[in-house]
C-alpha cells in the first residue's frame, strides 16, 4: 500500500459474508478498494486480540462480519462473537484508538449489495481519520512477536 | 519451504483490471517463494498441468493460487495438488476476482491490492502444515423417531434397501394423525385404506424392529456412530403374549378419556387405540386404573385368556448404536381456547376441531361415522367451518399457515353433504389456498357439488342462541356483517410441532423454530438434511405438510440416509481443533461454548485432566480457540500464528 | 408531585348525562376514605371528534392540557368515563412517543408540557384500593341474589397497545370485584361487543340493532343486571331502551349500573345514595336485596 492511503482489514466468515462479499463481486458492484478480506470459519473463531494485534500492526480500521444472528452455519458461533466483539468495541477508546475504526455487522450471503454499502460506508468512515496513531508510538513495533496479543497467542503454536 | 504462486488471468475476467504478470513478479520478490507465473485459466484442464508440471519441475511443497473464490474452485485445486503429490492443504487461493478485479475499474490500484492479497496468501500458507482427513467406520444400523405415515415411509424405504432399521413412537400404535383421519384430498380416497396396509407391512418386515410406548432419552455420538438411549414404558401388558382380543378393555370399569379419538368419546384405562392399530396390542394407562388409584381391581389380569396382563411390568432402558437418525416425530393440533375467548374458549361443546369432525366422520370411528352434535347427540343441519384458527393470524402471534386447513376443509364439506344430504355448510375463510395437483378443482367441487357457502371474512364471536349457535362474521367480499345459526361449528385449528418437539431436538442438537418445528439444514439445497451430520428430518415435524408431502420427504430422508450408510467408513475433515495437552490447564471453557459437544475430559497418565478433541464431532468453527484462556487450542488451517502472519504481510 | 390523594377528572358526561355515575362514584371513593381532588379548570377531553379534526395536534392538545394540570400536584389521575380516559391516555401516549407533537404542545402551553401523570380508569383505581376479599368482607354476600355481566365495550380496552389495560378480546379486569359483591358472574359472550357509540346521531339504525342484540344476549344469558364504565355504553343501552324495543318490536328489559353503583351497593351504601333512581330501566332492588339486614 502507498504511504499516506489508509488500510483496513475484514475479517468474514467462510459461509455468510464471504460468500456475500462474492455475490458483491459477482454483481460487479464497485468499492473502495482499501479493504483486504481475511476468510475464518466462523466470526467465533475471531479472537479480539487478534483485532487489537491488527490494529498495532498498522491496520487503520478493521470490519468483523457474520452471519445473522440465528443463521450461524455452527448454529451459535455468532452468538459469542456477538458478545465478544461488542465488549471490545467499548474498549477501543480505552486503547486510544477511535470507536468508529472498529465495526462488526451481520451480512448474508445474498446481501452482496449490502457488502458493497457495508464495505463503502466503512472506508468513507475511516478515510476522514486517516491513519490511525496509536498513542505511544513505539506500540507499533516490529517484531510482531512481541506484542501483547501474540505474546499470549504464538507460543501456543510454537509446537 | 518451496512456493509456487499462480496468477490466473480468467480469461478477460481477472487480466483486464489486473496485470498479472505484474502481480507474479511481484510475488516473486516474496519469501521462500521459488516460482510464479500467469496462467490463462487455470481451472482448465491445461491450466492444471501447468501447475503440475510446475510442482514437479520446481520442488513446490506449497502453492498459492490467485484466481477466483475459494468457494467455487478451492476443492478443484485441492485435488489438482493430490495429482501433482503435494497435501492439498498445503494450498491456499486467493480471491483476485470477486474480491478484486470485478469490483474495481483501474488497473494500478487493482494490481497493487491483488499484490496485497497474493502476499497475504503467501503469508498464511507458510504457516500450513500438511493435513491428513481421518476415517471413521459407520453403524449400518438406523433409527426412525415417530410412527406416523413419514416414519412408515421412510422406514419402510430403508428397511427395503436391505439396511436393519429401528422405528421409535411413543404411542401404542404407529399410524399417527393420518390414521385418524377419514377420507383424504383431494381424491377422496380412504386413510386407512391406503395406510393400514403398509402399518402392517413395517409390523412384518424382516428389517424393522418396531418399539411402540418408547421415548428417546438421551443421543451421544456422531454422524455414523450414534448411541441412543430408548426408554419403553411400562404398560402392564406382555406385548409377546396380547393377542388383541380386547377383552381387558371391555370388563375393565375404568374409564378414560379417547386420545386418538381426540376425546369424541371415552374409552377404557386397559385399552387398544383402534381397531386396526399395529401392533394390536392393549396397553394399560395407570392414571385412569382403579387399581392404581384406589388399590382395588385386577379384573384385566382375570379375564385375559393369554395371561398378558403384569402389573408388575417395568419400564426397559435399551441402548442402541445408529449410524443415521430419522426424525418424524410430525405435528398436534394448537390448542386454541385460550386465544380465542371470542368463539367461546371451549365453553360450547358444539363447537369442535376438525380432527374431532374427523373422526365423527369416520366409519370406524366412536359414533360409527354418523355426525353428531356432541351436546345433545342430535345430527347437525347447519354446519359451519371456520379457516385459520390459530393460523395467519398476528393478533395472538401466530403468523403461519397450517398449510392444509383450506383443504380439508373442502374436503370435510364434501363428506358433509355425503353423510347429511339435506345439510348446509358454510366456510368462513380468509384465502383459499388450493395450491397443488387436482387440488383447486377440488376445493371448487366443494362449492359446486357440495354446495358449500364459502364466506370471506373472519369470525368475530360466536354465541349460544336458543339451543343453536350464532356464528357472526363478516362477507369482506360483499361489505356485509353476516350471522349464521349453526348447529355445529368446526374449526380448523392451527398447526404446531408435536409436544417435546423442541426437547427432543435439544437432545439431538438440531436447531428448531418458536413452534418447535424442526429446522432443516438449507430451505431449498438441503431440506431434509439437519445442520448436524447423520440426522435428516421426514414430514410434518419440520412444518406443516399433508401426506404427499410427507411421504415425498420421507422418501428422500431415505435416500439420503440410504446414500451415507452404503458407505462402511466416512472421511471426516481434518480442519479441525486441536488441544496443546501439555499447555491444557483443564478449564473446560472449551467445553462449555462448543456447539458440537467435541471436546472431551481426558486423564493423563500424570493424572492431570486435560480437554481433548473428538475428532469425528469437531466441524472447525473454532470457537473453542477463542475461549482457552491459555491460547493452546488451536484450529488447524486457521491456527493464530497463519492468521496473524496474513493480516500482518500487508501492514508492515 | 405532593399529594397522595388522586386528581379526578369528571370530564363532561359525569357533570351532565351521567351524574349518577359522578355521585356513586365520590360516594364509593369517600367510603373508602381516600381523597379525591377535582382538577382544577379542566376542560373538555375532546371526545370523539377532537381526534378527527383536520388539526392533527386537537386530539391530544385538549386531553393534554388536563394531564398537564394535574401533574403539577398529582401523581395519578382518575377518570371513570372510559372515553375520558381513553382520550387521557392516547394523549399521553403521543406525547411520550412523538417528539414533534411534544414541542408543539409545549409551544401552545408556553411551558414545558408535563405528561406523565398515571392516567387509571375507575377499575383501574378501584382494584387499587380494595382487595376482593376486603370487599367480600364488607359486601357479605349482599348481592347474592342476582346475576351479572360485566359490558367493557371498546373504549376501556381498545387499542390495547396504548391503553395497556386488559385484553380487548377477553377483558377480565372487572370480574373479580364484581364476584366479590356475592353476585353470580356468568361468562357473558357480548362482553366487548360494541353498543354503536355515537352512531345514535347519523345512523340510529345501527345503534339501535347493536345494543339491541347485547340486551338480548344479556337477557338470553339469564342476566338481572349489566354492569359498564361508560357512560356513552350507559346511554345506548340504558337510556335508549325503550327506543330499541321499539324499533325491534321487543319487550326486553335489562337494568344497566354503574361500575361504581354496583361496588357502592356491595358496600352497603344506600340505592338512593348511589342514585340508582336515575337508571332508566330499574332493578328491582326488593328482590336484590331480598334478606339482606
Ligand atoms: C383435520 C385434518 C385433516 C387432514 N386431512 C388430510 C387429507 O385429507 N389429505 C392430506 O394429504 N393431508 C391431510 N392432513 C394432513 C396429514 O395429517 C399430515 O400430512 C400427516 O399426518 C403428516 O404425517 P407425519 O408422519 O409427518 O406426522 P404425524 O401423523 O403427526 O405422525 C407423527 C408420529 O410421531 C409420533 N411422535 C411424536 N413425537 C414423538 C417422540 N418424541 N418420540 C416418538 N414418537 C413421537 C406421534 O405419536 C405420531 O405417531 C390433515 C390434517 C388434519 C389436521
Ligand atoms: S391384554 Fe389380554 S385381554 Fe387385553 S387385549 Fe391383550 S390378550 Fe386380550
Ligand atoms: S472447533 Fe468448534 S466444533 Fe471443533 S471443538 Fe472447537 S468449538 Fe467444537
Amino acid at each position: 500500500m502507498s504511504g499516506g492511503d489508509i488500510k483496513l482489514v475484514g475479517f468474514l466468515c467462510n459461509w455468510c459474508s464471504y460468500a456475500g462479499a462474492d455475490m458483491a463481486g459477482t454483481s460487479r458492484m464497485a468499492q473502495p478498494a482499501e479493504m483486504r478480506i481475511v476468510r475464518l470459519p466462523c466470526t467465533g473463531r475471531v479472537n479480539p486480540l487478534l483485532v487489537l494485534k491488527a490494529f498495532q500492526e498498522g491496520a487503520d480500521g478493521v470490519l468483523v462480519s457474520g452471519c445473522h444472528p440465528g443463521d450461524c452455519h455452527y448454529n451459535e458461533g455468532n452468538y459469542y462473537a456477538h458478545r465478544r466483539l461488542e465488549l471490545l468495541s467499548r474498549m477501543m477508546a480505552v486503547y486510544g484508538i477511535e470507536p468508529e475504526r472498529f465495526r462488526y455487522t451481520w451480512i448474508s450471503a445474498s446481501e452482496g449489495a449490502r457488502w458493497a454499502e457495508t464495505v463503502t460506508g466503512f472506508t468513507e468512515t475511516i478515510r476522514p481519520l486517516g491513519r490511525l496513531n496509536l498513542a505511544g508510538g513505539g506500540a507499533r513495533d516490529d517484531d510482531h512477536h512481541q506484542g501483547p496479543a501474540a505474546g499470549s497467542a504464538s507460543p501456543a503454536e510454537k509446537r | 519451504m518451496r512456493i509456487g504462486v499462480f496468477v490466473c488471468q480468467c480469461g478477460t475476467n481477472i487480466a483486464a483490471t489486473v496485470s498479472t504478470e505484474r502481480v507474479a513478479s511481484a510475488a516473486m520478490a516474496l519469501r521462500d517463494v521459488v516460482h510464479a507465473e500467469s496462467i490463462q485459466y487455470t481451472c482448465s484442464d491445461p491450466g492444471q498441468r501447468t501447475v503440475i508440471a510446475a510442482a514437479h519441475k520446481y520442488a513446490l511443497d506449497r502453492v498459492v493460487i490467485a484466481a477466483c473464490s475459494p468457494r467455487m474452485h478451492e476443492t478443484t485445486f485441492q485435488r489438482t495438488m493430490a495429482q501433482a503429490g503435494i497435501n492439498p492443504f498445503m494450498m491456499e487461493m486467493v480471491n483476485i476476482r470477486e474480491h478484486c478485479s470485478w469490483i474495481h475499474s483501474d488497473m494500478e490500484v487493482a494490481t497493487e491490492k491483488a499484490i496485497d492479497l497474493v502476499s497475504m496468501g503467501v503469508a498464511k500458507v507458510r504457516g500450513q502444515t500438511p493435513l491428513f482427513s481421518s476415517h471413521v467406520p459407520v453403524v449400518s444400523e438406523v433409527l426412525i423417531i415417530g410412527g406416523g405415515v413419514a416414519g412408515i415411509q421412510a422406514a419402510l424405504d430403508i428397511a427395503d434397501a436391505g439396511m436393519p432399521v429401528t422405528l421409535v413412537e411413543r404411542g401404542p400404535t404407529i399410524g399417527g394423525n393420518m390414521a385418524r383421519l377419514d377420507k383424504t384430498f383431494p381424491t377422496l380416497d380412504c386413510s386407512s385404506c391406503i395406510l393400514t396396509p403398509r402399518m402392517v407391512e413395517v409390523k412384518h418386515h424382516e428389517n424393522i424392529r418396531l418399539m411402540v410406548n418408547s421415548e428417546v432419552e438421551q443421543v451421544r455420538g456422531y454422524i455414523g456412530n450414534f448411541e441412543v438411549d430408548i426408554r419403553k414404558k411400562a404398560t402392564c401388558v406382555d406385548e409377546e403374549k396380547c393377542t388383541g382380543c380386547q377383552i381387558c378393555e371391555q370388563k375393565c370399569p375404568s374409564e378414560a378419556p379417547d386420545e386418538f379419538n381426540a376425546g369424541v368419546g371415552e374409552t377404557k384405562a386397559i385399552s387398544i387405540a383402534f381397531p386396526q392399530a399395529v401392533p394390536l396390542v392393549a396397553s394399560l394407562r395407570k392414571e385412569y386404573c382403579r387399581l392404581y388409584i384406589k388399590g382395588k381391581c385386577g379384573i384385566c389380569k382375570k379375564v385375559c385368556p393369554a395371561d398378558a396382563v403384569d402389573y408388575e411390568q417395568e419400564d426397559e432402558l435399551h441402548t442402541e448404536k445408529f449410524g443415521a437418525i430419522v426424525v418424524a416425530t410430525g405435528y398436534e393440533l394448537f390448542d386454541w381456547r385460550q386465544a380465542y375467548p371470542h368463539y367461546g374458549g371451549g365453553l360450547y361443546p358444539d363447537v369442535i376441531t376438525s380432527i374431532q369432525y374427523e373422526r365423527m366422520l369416520s366409519a370406524s370411528g366412536p359414533t360409527g361415522g354418523h355426525i353428531q352434535r356432541p351436546s345433545d347427540g342430535a345430527e347437525p343441519k347447519e354446519i359451519v367451518f371456520l379457516s385459520c384458527v390459530g393460523s395467519r393470524d398476528e393478533s395472538i402471534g401466530r403468523p403461519l399457515c397450517c398449510k392444509v386447513g383450506c383443504m380439508y376443509i373442502a374436503k370435510q364439506a364434501i363428506l358433509t353433504r355425503e353423510h347429511i344430504p339435506d345439510s348446509r355448510t358454510y366456510v368462513f375463510y380468509m384465502d383459499v389456498r388450493a395450491g397443488g395437483k387436482g387440488y383447486d378443482e377440488f376445493y371448487r367441487r366443494a362449492q359446486k357439488e357440495a354446495g358449500a357457502v364459502y364466506l370471506r371474512g373472519r369470525v368475530g364471536k360466536i354465541y349460544p342462541r336458543g339451543g343453536k349457535l350464532v356464528v357472526m362474521g363478516a362477507d369482506t367480499l360483499v361489505g356485509e356483517n353476516v350471522e349464521v345459526e349453526a348447529d355445529l361449528v368446526v374449526l380448523a385449528t392451527g398447526i404446531d410441532a408435536a409436544a417435546g418437539a423442541g426437547s427432543l431436538a435439544q437432545r439431538l442438537n438440531i436447531p428448531y423454530d418458536q413452534y418447535g418445528f424442526l429446522s432443516e439444514s438449507h430451505p431449498k439445497l438441503r431440506p431434509v438434511e439437519t445442520t448436524t451430520g447423520g440426522i435428516f428430518l421426514a414430514g410434518a415435524c419440520q412444518g406443516p405438510k399433508d401426506i404427499p408431502e410427507t411421504v415425498a420427504q420421507a422418501s428422500a430422508a431415505a435416500a439420503k440416509v440410504i446414500v451415507l450408510l452404503s458407505h462402511d467408513e466416512l472421511e471426516t475433515s481434518p480442519m479441525i481443533a486441536e488441544v496443546n495437552h501439555m499447555r491444557c490447564i483443564g478449564c473446560f471453557k472449551c467445553r462449555e461454548v462448543c456447539p458440537y459437544h467435541a471436546i472431551e475430559e481426558q486423564g493423563l497418565r500424570d493424572g492431570r485432566r486435560v480437554a481433548v478433541v473428538i475428532e469425528s464431532l469437531c466441524q472447525g468453527c473454532g470457537l473453542c480457540t477463542v475461549a482457552c484462556p491459555p491460547s493452546v487450542i488451536s484450529l488447524r488451517g486457521y491456527t493464530d500464528n497463519q492468521l496473524i502472519e496474513e493480516v500482518t504481510a500487508v501492514l508492515r | 408531585m405532593v399529594s397522595t390523594a388522586y386528581s379526578y377528572y369528571p370530564g363532561c358526561s359525569l357533570t351532565s348525562s351521567a351524574t349518577e355515575y359522578d355521585i356513586s362514584f365520590r360516594k364509593v371513593v369517600e367510603a373508602l376514605g381516600i381523597q379525591l381532588d377535582e382538577l382544577e379548570d379542566w376542560n373538555c377531553c375532546g371526545a370523539s371528534p377532537a381526534p378527527h379534526h383536520k388539526a392533527e395536534t386537537l386530539g391530544v392538545l385538549l386531553p393534554g392540557r388536563n394531564l398537564h394540570i394535574a401533574g403539577a400536584s398529582h401523581d395519578a389521575i382518575v377518570a371513570p368515563c372510559a372515553g375520558c380516559y381513553n382520550r387521557l391516555k392516547y394523549a399521553q401516549y403521543k406525547l411520550a412517543g412523538d417528539q414533534d407533537i411534544r414541542e408543539q404542545t409545549s409551544e401552545v402551553f408556553q411551558a414545558e408540557v408535563r405528561y406523565q401523570t398515571e392516567v387509571l380508569n375507575i377499575v383501574q383505581m378501584l382494584n387499587r384500593e380494595i382487595t376482593p376479599e376486603a370487599l367480600r368482607e364488607r359486601s357479605q354476600g349482599r348481592l347474592a341474589n342476582i346475576r351479572i355481566g360485566a359490558y367493557y365495550g371498546c373504549l376501556l380496552t381498545r387499542p390495547a397497545d396504548i391503553l395497556g389495560f386488559d385484553s380487548p378480546r377477553d377483558p377480565r379486569k372487572m370480574r373479580p370485584l364484581m364476584e366479590a359483591t356475592g353476585a353470580e358472574v356468568p361468562h357473558f359472550p357480548f362482553k366487548t361487543e360494541c353498543c354503536g357509540s355515537y352512531m345514535g346521531l347519523a345512523r340510529k339504525d345501527i345503534l339501535l340493532k347493536a345494543s339491541h342484540r347485547i340486551i338480548e344476549v344479556a337477557v338470553s344469558t339469564g342476566l338481572d343486571a349489566l354492569v359498564t364504565a361508560c357512560p356513552l355504553c350507559h346511554q345506548n343501552l340504558d337510556l335508549r331502551q325503550e327506543q330499541i324495543n321499539k324499533a325491534m318490536g321487543t319487550s326486553l328489559r335489562m337494568p344497566v349500573l354503574y361500575f361504581s353503583q354496583l361496588i357502592g351497593l356491595a358496600m352497603g351504601i344506600s340505592p338512593e345514595e348511589l342514585e340508582l333512581d336515575a337508571l332508566v330501566v330499574q332493578p328491582d332492588m326488593d328482590r336484590w336485596l331480598k334478606g339482606v339486614a
